[in-house]
């Protein structure tokens, strides 16, 4: 299938973004709100700490920037299009097209991350940088490195996001339970608190989860605490996840393609 | 008066029935609003695993504020629902319906839902208050246990006047609705942590104008038998009910403008 399909779905998923401009301002506004009130949190954790799980005060605030300026690049809450499109029925026209499902909506996604990561994940940072003062990257190799770890946690988050929607094929409480699922990843990739902070068993558990690879392995990139070989296992780490989940997903497609029944008139 | 609280039991029964009708939702929805919480308090204690104070605060102390902000903003939650989906009614237009009928177009909202689901949040914050109940060595004097009374009470009425007021915004603009809940989802996470690792001016902020310090912090530092680092006097602890009286009545002022300013959508 040509390339030139995926990336004309991706710009025209970017293009749609652009349409959200005041719902775009009032999510930065909410980020940044936040960013201020959990950055004051972490400071305050350090007034008697130099160190906690590795990471030093700037660490933690500049940490705490970065997952909030992530979270709709890899749109941590909400994302329910696909289930919207089974549950009307809307479904059965997409699945109809000549091209991947899967390869459709994953480029859609990419279309809709990059313009998060131009117009919330950019400006969140430089109101964080404003703020705070955070602890940028020094060598051009941590941006390289970060654009793949970010396009790597788009992928994970993607697959995982897309499953949750797929379970409307088989239950009619999609959002239900893919509320429930979604507080357990908001737990576990970093958001609320990094990972390091858990307790050291706990922690070498979570740290391997595909949860990791949505927010707390980029942040880390982004602050240089992963390098070298370090480096590169992270985003191996990633990699390895994102292929695995977006291989599951793909025959989740397939199971769920089998079960739809299109009423004819 | 009367006569108002049977219609508003009859109105709401019907939605608690309506509700009661997807069981398994409910179930879902209730063990979310529990897990949610659960969730947020889990991170506090793992980040008091690390560390033994946080701004002088132990982990039993800063339990007192969550448990309290959690019933406040879950209790006011239930009860200010009809406000949350309130700004559709203006969006879909079917507001102008609700002020042709003969009663308050406030009660007609205020009536139009009861969150039940968000019962799972008040038993978690609530579990969350026994459990620093236990880890505190607090003399629980009749004094104590009035101003806790007192403050939950006062602190459900603060949330649902800022429920009210963030919603009345809608009179003049739905798009900015993200925006304004930060007052309520950023004011409850705020208000869970001593308020003195804030800044001054945002301090002040949710001391004089939306009264937020007044749900958990200083009703706290009096149970708690804490000094005001900044100063105050211990009686601020007894404040509550004063603010929540004084902030209900912005809420029905700015309410009330706004029914007046609305013209309807027009399309």
């Amino acid at each position: 299938m040509s390339t030139r399909l995926y990336w004309e779905i991706g710009k025209r998923a970017f293009q749609r973004q652009l349409a959200y401009r005041t719902a775009n301002l009032a999510g930065l506004f909410t980020n940044a709100c936040f960013g201020y009130l959990r950055g004051s949190v972490f400071i305050a954790l350090y007034q008697t700490e130099r160190s906690i799980g590795g990471y030093d005060v700037s660490a933690a605030v500049t940490f705490t920037w970065v997952t909030q300026a992530l979270i709709m690049v890899v749109f941590l809450w909400g994302w329910w299009d696909v289930e919207e499109t089974i549950r009307t029925g809307d479904v059965v026209s997409d699945l109809a097209k000549p091209f991947s499902y899967l390869g459709f909506w994953l480029a859609r996604d990419y279309g809709r991350a990059l313009y998060h990561l131009l117009f919330r994940c950019c400006p969140i940072l430089l109101i964080g940088e404003v703020m705070f003062g955070l602890r940028w990257p020094t060598s051009p190799v941590t941006w390289a490195a970060l654009a793949l770890s970010l396009t790597l946690a788009v992928a994970i988050s993607f697959a995982w996001r897309f499953t949750l929607n797929l379970t409307a094929f088989w239950t009619t409480d999609a959002r239900g339970i893919g509320g429930l699922a979604s507080i357990l990843s908001t737990l576990l990739c970093g958001l609320l608190v990094p990972l390091p902070y858990f307790p050291d068993t706990v922690r070498r558990v979570v740290e391997a989860l595909p949860f990791a690879g949505i927010l707390q392995i980029p942040a880390d990139v982004f602050l240089e605490r992963v390098t070298g070989a370090g480096l590169l296992l992270a985003l191996g780490q990633q990699a390895l996840w994102a292929g695995v989940m977006l291989g599951a997903t793909q025959l989740l497609v397939m199971a769920a393609t089998r079960r739809v029944v299109v009423q004819g008139g | 008066m009367i006569r108002h609280a049977a219609l508003y039991a009859r109105l709401v029964g019907a939605r608690g029935r309506g509700q009661m009708q997807y069981r398994l939702s409910f179930a879902t929805l209730v063990l979310a609003s529990v897990l949610v919480t659960l969730a947020e308090f889990l991170v506090v204690v793992v980040i008091f695993g690390r560390i033994p104070h946080l701004a002088g605060w132990s982990l039993g102390e800063v339990a007192v504020l969550y448990g309290l902000s959690a019933i406040s903003f879950a209790m006011a939650e239930m009860f200010a629902a009809g406000f949350d989906v309130f700004p559709r009614q203006i969006v879909q237009g079917t507001f102008d319906r609700v002020l042709t009928r003969p009663l308050g177009a406030f009660f007609q909202v205020l009536a139009s839902e009861l969150a039940l689901r968000k019962i799972g949040k008040v038993a978690q914050g609530a579990a969350i208050l026994v459990y620093a109940q236990h880890s505190l060595a607090v003399h629980w004097s009749p004094e104590r246990l009035v101003v806790l009374a007192l403050t939950v009470v006062s602190g459900t009425a603060i949330f649902f006047s800022l429920i009210v007021i963030c919603a009345t915004s809608c009179f003049w603009t739905v798009q900015a609705n993200e925006a304004v809940n930060v007052l309520t989802n950023g004011g409850t996470a705020m208000i869970s942590y001593p308020l003195d690792i804030y800044h001054a001016w945002l301090r002040r902020l949710a001391t004089f104008v939306v009264p937020l310090a007044f749900v958990s912090y200083y009703p706290a530092l009096y149970v708690l038998d804490r000094a005001d680092p900044l100063g105050l006097p211990a009686w601020v602890g007894f404040l509550s009910p004063v603010a929540a009286a004084a902030f209900g009545f912005l809420a029905w002022t700015v309410w009330s403008v706004g029914v007046r300013h609305y013209q309807g959508t027009g399309s």
